[in-house]
């Protein structure tokens, strides 16, 4: 009894003094200065330390407060205790677990257009795996389309999904699969995250302008007659040009601020708005602007019982809709080179909002979309002025609303249609100017209405039929003139109307008509299609197949221009195989096409080639943002396998195919191939080799591209990442024959050339550091000597193109976690090249007078971005 | 004693470098700041300033400093890399970019300092400082040399005929007081009185080399030489106000009324004799009171009659306000992030100008063993005069800087704060210097161009209007460093 009573005295001693501690992690300023033996200063850089940089984790962790030395800590051990304790709510620990995710759908952002948005949503508030939809599985990244088949045909018999482990049990799911897919699911219980999302984030670019969009901007849009060839061609003035007339050297910075709001998965709502270049001052912009032009969307997702389960979405303002393989409907801006919809290349189909930078591909109205069980119905409705080429077809000498369409353009900087008209005034009437404006791009020149819908029935697991159709209603008339009128629209100069038209020009001789003799007048434009899918064990094969109505009836197949594509993907435990096989007929110009190509349209047409000869240098946009795939037909393999532990082919592609527009043969191919004898270190090597050819012997023959890379990548400690590589390009190129006009002469810079190869190099060292895991500055430096060749150079989170002469630049990036919730980074980079030769070569006569000759000029780019994310 | 041999070697060091431009050599270039804690945090210290100089911002500031007696002295490297560039046409006659023809590049120095001392009485903590700064620079150079149009055949090279120079110095210096009170952790005001004075001294010249002078001997060529000589006087006044909202986030205003300065001084336009270069009593100069002289047409009638202008001694320092906070959020390493949006009003200063927002953000973290890393951006407008065949402009120039900076403590009390801002802009102007000066229609400067004729065949030379303007690209390195001291 006694030894009880002992017991029970010691324990409720223990208790008492447990109970008296000082809690590190609760206890006010007052308690810590009274209660416990330490000067006020410690007390207050207690105090500080636990507000401004940590809760305690442990007591030890005192020792990291400057005033607290052992023999404090010592003292202070027996007296206080230490609570788990957190500011941070159940979502913003769950960010703080996947940042390295969010951080890297960030860096991939530019490149998937508003996607990577959906996708962080996911991983913030993850779904139940049991209860997905097979789209909703597939349009997470880089799950295949028989992950997504093994893990429903677990469900499907009443087996549940319990764990991530049980996950990777699934029979048929690849591990890349599984483990890519975790994060953005729960199994049995839902995490507890909050229900109300917001997501503010501001962008400030001042990247210059392409060499290509800046070249068209340069080009000259008055041109003299010249007589000979020693008269000036142009009056040699600035402002002879868009960049010169509006000064476009100070167009400053775009800034970029955009809105998100969401509750739980089931209410969302976003708004974007982009401040134009010339914007003046920096946030200035009337409402009218900011409705026009900036984006938004709300919308609700949710299921609900209505005589079964079903799944209903609705979006109302701008919101993406993409179907099948993108033959039919893929509403975006921006385009893609070989977009296979697998892997890191995923498209979302379905609706979602949309408050991407896309402008002119933009939809806006009213999106449903329906899941019942096996049936998918999507009806999409959406009104909106679209920018377009118009032409003075009505030749009274003014571009007028009674003029005809040419077609869309997606405009490289929106200079409003009053500012063109006074620009287009000016060169028109600067005497002698023979160049006279009949056709120019218009913002909002087009109103557009469209309806649209896709039906979708799975009549078992990993099989789908789905139809999908739209139909576009024009206020005006689309009307491609006929080839000999339409060269001379387009190159004001006869002679090179005549003599600069390629064959390659049939894409824009095919673009689409409302008017044509073979079905009359109309006002609209239709476009319809069939996709299909099927999962057989580890292969899957889908396709879609779509027609233009043209002359032909909407449910006659093979009657109207059609594209076609077949891919199959198989996947094993260390190796995949994709296969894609298509056909896009020339005359097929659906402006929302944007499956699988090599090149996008208008690619070595008068669009791409001619800025010089264009009659109004801004049509070069129509190749410069062309975002509809080139009409081509080929057939592309890609690849990865890891065939020994240390060593695996990351990625290897073959691409043959064929150009519709003049048949020209192309072969791209590319292989990497990473060997990595400790996980710490990685050589990669690269070597793309692509070569582009015509049959016919009379043209110009062949160009050849080789490219090869060697890099070493090491992970140091702490995640810091050291990379240095070494690029080494060879192209081979035929003559430019179109602009040689007297091959007799000898020795001439005019002279008929044979093969030209150029030979270029690039060296370049990236070093990543953490400081800590809240503060990262990456630097990096790379030097080229390019000859002619070109380097694509991936920067942290944005691609960049070197092609001058030869050049080096430098850049850093500081990433900088202010708090849990606020993120800035800022980057800095700095480009000095000269430019190429070609510019200013020899058979440049300096003129007697009033001109300037220069052999080569160095230039310089200063570039800063910053970009703050406060989620909230 | 290593660490005062350390200390010693940094206050050589802190002696500074401001470098400007020869686009405000007239209008002057503002100082928006003098100390390497606020510029690393791009000037973002509308609240949150933790030196001295940061009160120059929102003298509120001061209440932030330490207890007791203090200093802070500050020095500023600054290099200018100016070039001017010209259209290039291509082999068709199109525009295809821009050349290089001038490069100036300049370094200036300046220096800041001031002490303080601070106390607390009951809930109250009073404080008042007196400071030396550098409130706006004249401070420019440009050269330029003009060469004829000789070949280089047989190893000869064009012969410099003339150079074209402007040289302006001088500036408006600050002499602060200033006091601040704030009670207890709720709210502070400050209140600065300043008096500005400075002067500037600007001279454009083009002067004929001696090799041109004697290639064409039975010509006189005559040196141009363009003065402006000012005085500046005023009085500023400028209030601040801390608020603490909370342990993690304070808001700061601040306000400074426009300053219209007293202005005295002359300008003069005159011609002397090659090789003379200076006047003497026998040339008869024809000074102009700035009062007198006009600077800017700053309004035309309809058919471009100059209605109003602006003359010299019309200089007036634009209101401007500004407000920010400073957030401290929980981080592993403590930090400080401020943001600041700032109204200037520059239609106080000319009414060609329109009035602008400046935007500044700036973070700190203070990494391990207490250094801190802080860096920040800032987007400031400012406005360029030009004129196009009589009518004068203004064109917005926007400068965007980026800012890096740390600091440390040395013998406890000592602080040494570095920092270095980069900024670059890029404007169209015209040429500085009309071609059309060295050139007579009457054949008088014939000997001077190798080929005449072909300038004779193509109308002569020629001054480049609008149609084929200047590019200039201006590139800013500012380096500062500084030593507080806290008794």
């Amino acid at each position: 009894m006694k030894k009880l009573l002992m017991v029970s005295l010691l324990i409720m001693l223990i208790i008492s003094i447990a109970k008296a501690k000082i809690d590190l992690n609760t206890a006010t300023l007052l308690e810590l200065k009274t209660h416990l033996p330490i000067t006020d200063k410690q007390a207050n850089d207690i105090y500080d330390y636990r507000f401004y940089i940590s809760f305690f984790q442990s007591v030890y962790q005192l020792r990291e407060i400057e005033s607290i030395d052992q023999k404090t800590l010592n003292l202070l051990k027996p007296l206080v205790s230490v609570s788990h304790y957190d500011e941070k709510d159940e979502s913003a620990q769950r960010r703080d677990d996947i940042y390295y995710l969010i951080e890297r759908l960030g860096s991939n952002e530019g490149l998937q257009e508003g996607m990577s948005d959906i996708w962080e949503d996911y991983l913030i508030s993850p779904r139940n795996i049991n209860k997905l939809a097979f789209s909703d599985i597939l349009n997470l990244p880089n799950t295949s389309p028989i992950d997504v088949a093994a893990i429903l045909n677990r469900v499907a018999v009443g087996d549940s999904i319990s764990s991530y482990r049980d996950l990777r049990k699934s029979p048929g799911i690849s591990y890349y699969g599984a483990k890519n897919l975790q994060n953005y699911v729960y199994y049995k219980e839902q995490p507890e995250v909050r229900d109300l999302y917001f997501d503010y984030q501001m962008k400030y670019n001042d990247s210059p302008y392409g060499d290509d969009e800046k070249e068209m901007y340069m080009e000259s849009m008055i041109r003299f007659d010249p007589p000979d060839s020693d008269d000036p061609k142009t009056p040699g003035i600035k402002r002879q040009s868009y960049w010169g007339y509006f000064n476009m050297e100070s167009h400053r910075a775009t800034i970029m601020n955009k809105l998100r709001m969401r509750y739980r998965n089931e209410f969302k709502a976003g708004f974007i708005y982009e401040t134009p270049r010339n914007s003046s001052p920096l946030f200035d912009a009337n409402s009218d602007n900011i409705i026009k032009d900036g984006k938004f969307y709300a919308g609700y997702e949710n299921n609900f019982k209505f005589l079964g389960n079903n799944y209903l979405k609705i979006y109302a303002g701008n919101y993406r809709a993409t179907f099948g393989e993108g033959l039919v409907m893929e509403n975006t801006d921006s385009y893609s080179p070989r977009k296979t919809g697998y892997g890191f290349n995923k498209r979302i189909t379905g609706i979602i909002g949309d408050i991407s930078r896309t402008q002119e591909y933009a939809l806006r109205g009213i999106a449903l979309d329906w899941k019942r069980n096996n049936m998918n119905a999507v009806v999409f409705l959406s009104s909106d002025k679209k920018d377009a080429v118009v032409y003075d077809s009505n030749e009274n000498g003014e571009l007028d609303e009674d003029d005809n369409i040419l077609g869309y353009i997606n405009m490289t900087h929106r200079f409003s249609n009053h500012d063109m008209e006074e620009a287009e005034e000016f060169f028109n009437e600067y005497p002698e100017n023979f160049n006279q404006v009949e056709i120019a791009p218009r913002l909002d020149a087009l109103q557009e209405d469209i309806i649209g819908g896709h039906i979708e029935y799975s009549p078992f697991i990993g099989t789908h039929l789905g139809f999908t159709g739209y139909e576009a209603r024009y206020d005006r008339e689309f009307l491609v003139p006929d080839e000999d009128e339409l060269k001379h629209l387009l190159i004001s100069d006869d002679d090179y109307a005549e003599s600069k038209w390629k064959i390659t020009d049939n894409e824009i001789t095919t673009m689409y008509s409302t008017f044509s003799d073979e079905y009359g007048d109309r006002n609209f434009r239709r476009v319809v299609g069939f996709d299909w899918r099927t999962v057989l064990n580890n292969t899957s094969i889908q396709g879609e197949y779509a027609e233009l109505q043209k002359g032909g009836e909407l449910a006659k197949i093979g009657d109207d221009p059609r594209a076609l594509l077949i891919s199959s993907y198989t996947q094993f435990d260390n190796l995949y195989l994709i296969s894609i096989y298509r056909d896009y007929d020339i005359d097929f110009d659906n402006p929302y096409h944007r499956s699988f190509s090599e090149s996008e349209r208008f690619d070595d047409t008068v669009f791409e080639k001619m800025a010089y000869g264009l009659n109004n240098t801004l049509l070069n946009d129509m190749y410069n943002n062309s975002a509809q795939p080139s009409a081509e037909r080929g057939i592309y393999f890609e690849t990865r396998y890891q065939f020994h532990k240390m060593w695996t082919i990351t990625k290897a592609y073959l691409d043959l195919w064929e150009r519709k527009s003049d048949a020209r043969r192309g072969v791209r191919a590319q292989v990497k191939l990473e060997f990595k004898p400790i996980h710490q270190l990685r050589f990669r090597m690269r070597h793309k080799h692509q070569v582009k050819r015509y049959d016919d012997e009379m043209d110009r023959g062949k160009s050849q591209a080789d490219e090869t890379e060697l890099k070493l990548v090491a992970y140091l400690s702490n995640f810091d990442k050291l990379q240095l590589g070494y690029v080494y390009a060879r192209v081979l190129q035929p003559p430019y024959l179109s602009i040689l006009s007297d091959p007799a002469e000898p020795g001439a810079p005019d002279m008929a050339q044979g093969q030209t190869l150029t030979n270029g190099d690039m060296i370049y060292l990236d070093y990543t550091h953490h400081f800590n895991k809240n503060l990262k500055v990456i630097g990096a430096f790379s030097m080229w000597y390019a000859n002619g060749a070109s380097f694509w150079d991936f920067e942290d989170i944005e691609l960049d193109f070197d092609q001058s002469d030869r050049g080096y630049k430098t850049w850093f990036n500081i990433h900088s976690r202010i708090a849990n919730n606020l993120y800035l980074s800022l980057k800095y980079k700095y480009k000095q090249f000269l430019t190429r030769e070609l510019e200013y070569r020899d058979y440049n006569d300096i003129p007697d007078e009033g001109e300037y000759y220069f052999q080569r000029v160095e230039r310089e780019e200063n570039i800063v971005r910053l970009q703050l994310d406060w989620k909230f | 004693m290593k660490k005062i041999f350390l200390l010693l070697t940094i206050m050589a060091l802190v002696t500074g470098l401001y470098s400007y431009s020869i686009l405000e050599m007239e209008t002057g270039n503002v100082i928006r700041n003098v100390d390497p804690h606020s510029a690393a945090m791009g000037s973002a210290i509308g609240v949150g300033g933790l030196r001295l100089l940061d009160s120059m911002t929102n003298p509120a500031n001061l209440t932030n400093l330490k207890n007791g007696f203090g200093f802070q002295t500050t020095g500023s490297f600054l290099t200018d890399s100016d070039n001017r560039s010209l259209p290039m046409y291509n082999s068709f006659d199109a525009y295809s970019g821009d050349a290089v023809y001038v490069s100036n590049v300049n370094i200036f120095a300046d220096f800041a300092g001031g002490m303080y001392y601070k106390r607390a009485i009951s809930d109250f903590d009073l404080a008042a400082s007196l400071q030396y700064r550098p409130q706006v620079s004249f401070i420019a150079d440009y050269f330029e040399q003009v060469r004829n149009n000789r070949n280089s055949d047989d190893n000869e090279y064009p012969f410099k005929i003339a150079q074209n120079t402007i040289e302006s110095t001088g500036g408006i210096n600050a002499i602060a007081f200033q006091t601040a009170f704030k009670y207890k952790n709720i709210a502070s005001i400050g209140l600065e009185v300043a008096q500005l004075t400075g002067d500037s001294e600007m001279e454009k010249s083009v002067i004929w080399t001696l090799e041109a002078q004697e290639t064409i001997n039975d010509t006189v060529l005559y040196n141009y030489v363009n003065t402006l000589k000012r005085e500046f006087s005023a009085i500023q006044f400028k209030i601040g106000a801390n608020v603490n909202i909370s342990q993690r986030f304070d808001l700061g205003f601040s306000f400074t009324p426009k300053v219209e300065l007293e202005v005295t001084g002359n300008t003069s336009q005159y011609f002397l004799e090659a090789p003379k270069i200076e006047p003497d009593s026998t040339d008869n100069i024809n000074w102009v009171d700035v009062e007198d002289a006009v600077f800017v047409y700053t309004n035309f009638d309809s058919t471009g009659t100059p209605l109003d202008s602006l003359t010299y001694d019309q200089y007036i320092l634009p209101m401007n306000a500004r407000m920010g906070f400073s957030y401290k959020p929980r981080n592993i390493m403590s930090t400080i992030m401020n943001c600041n949006i700032e109204f200037v009003k520059w239609s106080d200063t000319n009414p060609l100008y329109d009035d602008a927002i400046n935007y500044y953000i700036g973070v700190e973290h203070i990494l391990k063993n207490k250094i801190p890393f802080r860096f920040g951006f800032n987007y400031t407008t400012t406005y360029g005069l030009f004129n196009d065949t009589g009518i004068t402009f203004a064109r917005e120039i926007t400068t965007p800087t980026f800012s890096a900076g740390t600091g440390f403590t040395i013998l406890d009390k000592f602080t040494f704060d570095i920092s270095l801002e980069y900024s670059n802009r890029q404007y169209e102007a015209l040429d500085l210097f009309g071609d059309s000066y060295y050139w007579d229609e009457n054949h008088a400067y014939d000997d001077l161009w190798e080929n005449s004729y072909w300038i004779h065949d193509g109308g002569g030379i020629q001054d480049r209007g609008w149609e084929n303007p200047d590019t200039v690209n201006e590139t800013f390195i500012n380096l500062k460093s500084a030593i507080s001291f806290t008794w």
